[in-house]
């Protein structure tokens, strides 16, 4: 037993045996904390968009337009979140508050105003904006649960205050949407029929707010709010007017969250106050972003990639067959109909546990992680010692 | 003008005095030893000074600007900082970020800020840790980045809470030189140190804290021969 | 000044079942430090347990306790055990998720059992009610609320009197002093789970003949618990029940005197009012 210990110093080097927790480890680049810009993140990013961009002249199923469409839809939400909920650390439980407002303020200015939704939706995120100063002033005084019980009474409130007054929201009615105008832009005429036009108006939107994210948390914004997270005594101490910084944080994120509910209003064309203002819609749009991956650029893009999909193909198996990956008479299909159809946010549930119990950072955490063990073996390998956990 | 004047300033927690009725005034570019037993009010003082919460009583004054109900980030504007006894790490950001934070109140360039950034960290010698994650740190280069990120927000006056406290003999000797080096370089401070040698050193007078009130103040010689702290310190020896 | 009276009355039979769902979630949030967002769905659980044993076998629901309380809280243990217990040093804010992701599966689940239709459960005297001294006083309610009274009386004799309670009550207290005393604080922990599920599903049974049955209900009461908890101060088991009937009362008044559409709108703005203005309850003493 004695040369068991002399054995192990031998394979390893005393400077190595020295646990290597005991060393500081390196902050992981670009999305961690954004140091200098890197080119490789840009040019994948552009590549994709460009991918995306051709993609419907290649497959022009409506089936995997749509689910296309409902993923850039996520991934604005996701996003949109993840400026209050992943960089800023304040989990707010309650932008169905804002998504929301965004839809309703778009479909009541188009099928009351007349107003086309291109220029309703700057409205609707002003009228957002104006919300979130209102919100944020009444729970950033809170701190922890307190403050997620807060957003999630104030999207209550604004719900059950849209189901009542009748006379303004219609209530329980809801507004179903007649007719999109034709846009005319550059000389070209672009009629909202189908799901093609949504589908690039929706990449455009997603790229759009991807890239906000991504110059928002290159700026001192993208510092004072990851601070903020991390120790908020210490933000203030350091000079950051932390109400101010919160609020600006929450307007960002309520903002592009009111241009996914406008966006979604004019895309499924029906909305009521349960649809757009219930408590689902809040808890969809935290899980995109802590299933990806909280605080990342890529993660609630990755969460996205998740949830859309599962969500999707239990809502409408049928699609499946559409584009051929099922057979007419699989029984998968009937399986999905009869059972599943009805209870796709089962999917969610599911996955958030699963997430939490065993990934809490996320499916981007476990890849990274994952991909740090591998380059930990590689580097191992190379220099010639056995590979160690 | 004093640099900082404090006037009598008393905090109750309920009916707890935590601080009461303690009155100093330093001069711009001197350092001030703050001292006293576990509990004496030290850092409550602090909290009170920068902000954390307003003095129940009495005044601050800060190059003539009354501070009571300001906020910590307005204090901070004005040129004032403070460290924290308990290390506040950004922890998941890197070390070099962290210090950018401090140094975006004076700039929105990130460029600047990390320039200032880098100055700061070669000033305490962590030049080498830029990329590590500050959460990662041993306790010694967390106090230096404390350090580090206070400097960075530029500001004439530092409120150092325990920058020695768990370090060994040469880690605390190196920030010793750096508190007396930044003296040299014009800073205000005021140190809250539980090292009798160490305050010693570096203070030019020293006030003493117990149970919340003033018990002396005066140059370290006069405060060591004071047999009141004397007595108040014995009784802290025997505990510890 | 009948009207008042009645709806006061009305308010309190019903606030005594809120009692009910308000002390189960403040004993898991004083053990665990878990704010328990599956809450109204265990509550649904108990609705969907006494529909069916009613509707298969005819017996009563409130007989049907005997069954569904047990069973409930054998579920509450087992989600402590095998969920909650995982996650008690984590960030609240994933406590607070994971409990939310058990809810999305135990009310999809009981769409895929059920679907989502609304059941209703109606016995020889679901409308039937008594007359005292002018004011009608609605039979199932009643009910509901004396066995309600008896529910919380017991707990409060076994939290206050046997050495379990006491455990429960040391744990809540302090854990970690309760762990250096010897209290088997695993064990408390998952009888408080099973304690908290209990009551929720226990309050279920009570008003599954006045309320209507389907997956999703749970979220409302979900977020009445916690208003009640928050009222009474977190952790406060008194509290608890004079914030559950705090907010039957101000429902019922703000139905009459306000609209009847807004009376869950009423209880949400008086929660931010609250949690603005003494987030540490009516009970619990203010912070500085």
């Amino acid at each position: 037993m004695t040369t068991l210990p002399r054995v192990l110093g031998r394979a390893r080097p005393p400077s190595l045996a020295s646990a290597p927790e005991d060393r500081p480890s390196l902050a992981s680049a670009p999305e961690g904390g954004p140091r200098g810009v890197a080119i490789l993140p840009i040019v994948l990013f552009l590549a994709a968009a460009i991918v995306l961009l051709a993609f419907p002249s290649f497959v022009s199923k409506p089936y995997v337009l749509h689910m296309g469409v409902m993923l850039f839809l996520a991934v604005i939400q996701g996003q949109a979140w993840n400026v209050i909920g992943g960089y800023t650390g304040q989990y707010s439980v309650g932008h169905a508050a804002y998504f929301g407002v965004g839809a309703y303020v778009t479909m009541m200015l188009l099928e009351i105003s007349k107003i086309p939704p291109w220029w309703g939706i700057w409205a609707a995120m002003a009228a957002s904006l104006v919300l979130s100063a209102i919100i944020g002033s009444i729970t950033f005084r809170l701190r922890g649960p307190y403050f997620v019980l807060a957003s999630i009474s104030v999207a209550e409130i604004i719900r059950l205050a849209a189901l009542h007054f009748k006379g303004f929201t219609r209530g329980a009615e809801g507004f179903l949407l007649s007719e999109i105008p034709t846009l005319h832009l550059f000389g070209s005429e672009i009629v909202f029929v189908g799901k093609r036009p949504f589908y690039y108006a929706g990449l455009a939107l997603a790229v759009a707010t991807i890239a906000a994210n991504w110059a928002v948390q290159h700026s001192k914004l993208g510092y004072y709010f990851q601070a903020i997270r991390e120790d908020q005594d210490a933000a203030h101490s350091l000079g950051i007017n932390l109400s101010l910084y919160k609020n600006v944080a929450l307007a960002i994120s309520a903002a592009f969250t009111a241009f996914a509910g406008g966006f979604y209003a004019m895309f499924v064309k029906f909305i009521d106050p349960n649809i757009v203002f219930g408590l689902d819609v809040s808890v969809q749009i935290v899980l995109i972003a802590i299933i990806g991956g909280i605080g990342t650029i890529l993660g609630p893009v990755i969460g996205a990639m998740v949830l859309v999909p599962l969500s999707e193909i239990l809502r409408n198996p049928r699609g499946l067959v559409q584009i051929g990956v099922l057979a007419p008479d699989s029984s998968v299909v009937g399986f999905i109909e009869q059972y599943l159809s009805n209870a796709h946010l089962l999917v969610y549930g599911i996955l958030v546990v699963v997430v939490i119990l065993f990934a809490p950072e996320g499916v981007l955490g476990v890849i990274r992680r994952l991909l740090a063990r591998s380059r930990r073996r590689a580097a191992a390998r190379a220099a010639g010692a056995p590979a160690s956990a | 003008m004093a640099m900082l004047e404090i006037r009598s300033v008393s905090k109750f927690f309920g009916g707890l005095a935590a601080n009461s009725d303690v009155s100093f005034s330093m001069d711009a570019g001197m350092i001030m030893g703050l001292i006293g037993p576990n509990g004496a009010g030290k850092t409550t003082l602090f909290n009170c000074i920068t902000g954390y919460y307003p003095p129940s009583k009495g005044d601050v004054i800060f190059k003539g600007t009354r501070l009571n109900g300001l906020q910590p980030d307005h204090v901070c504007r004005l040129g004032m900082v403070r460290t924290w006894q308990k290390v506040r790490p950004l922890a998941k950001m890197s070390v070099v970020d962290n210090v950018m934070v401090g140094a975006l109140v004076r700039t929105s360039s990130l460029r600047v800020a990390r320039e200032v950034a880098h100055e700061q960290l070669k000033i305490v010698r962590m030049d080498a840790r830029l990329d590590f994650l500050a959460g990662g740190l041993p306790i010694g280069e967390r106090k230096k980045l404390e350090i580090a990120r206070a400097l960075a927000t530029k500001p004439e006056m530092l409120l150092l809470d325990e920058v020695m406290g768990g370090l060994n003999t040469g880690e605390k000797e190196e920030i010793i030189q750096l508190i007396l080096d930044l003296k040299k370089r014009g800073f205000t401070q005021v140190v809250i140190e539980h090292d009798m040698k160490a305050i010693m050193r570096v203070s030019d007078r020293i006030v003493v804290l117990n149970s919340g009130e003033k018990l002396t103040e005066g140059t370290p010689r006069e405060v060591a021969d004071d047999p009141e702290v004397i007595a108040a310190y014995l009784g802290e020896r025997v505990e510890g | 000044m009948t009207v008042f009276l009645q709806s006061v009355l009305s308010g309190i039979l019903v606030g005594g079942v809120y009692a009910l769902i308000g002390i189960g979630l403040t004993i898991i949030f004083g053990v665990m430090r878990v704010i328990n967002f599956a809450h109204g769905e265990l509550l649904m659980l108990g609705m969907y347990a006494t529909w069916y044993v009613f509707t298969k076998t005819g017996v009563d629901p409130y007989v049907a306790l005997l069954a569904t309380v047990p069973l409930l809280f054998l579920w509450g243990a087992f989600l402590q055990q095998a969920f909650i217990n995982r996650v008690l040093n984590a960030l609240p804010q994933n406590q607070i998720l994971l409990t939310i992701g058990l809810g999305l599966i135990m009310s999809n689940s009981m769409m895929l059992a059920f679907t989502s239709d609304y059941r209703i459960l109606t016995t020889s005297y679901s409308s039937s009610s008594f007359d005292v001294l002018g004011l009608s006083v609605s039979q199932p309610l009643l009910y509901s609320f004396l066995i309600t009274a008896a529910i919380t009386a017991a707990l409060f004799w076994f939290l206050q009197s046997t050495d379990t309670g006491q455990a429960i009550r040391a744990t809540a207290q302090d854990r970690d002093a309760a762990q250096l005393m010897g209290i088997n604080v695993s064990w408390t922990s998952i009888l408080s789970f099973g304690i908290g599920s209990a009551l929720a599903g226990a309050a279920g049974a009570l008003i599954a003949p006045t309320y209507y049955i389907y997956p999703q209900v749970g979220g409302a009461f979900t977020l009445k618990a916690f208003v009640i908890v928050v009222l009474g101060g977190m952790g406060s088991i008194v509290g608890a029940t004079l914030g559950g009937l705090i907010i039957g009362v101000t429902e019922s008044l703000s139905a009459i005197y306000v609209a009847s559409g807004l009376k869950e709108l009423v209880v949400f703005v008086l929660f931010l009012g609250l949690l603005l203005f003494k987030p540490s309850g009516l009970l619990g003493k203010s912070r500085a």
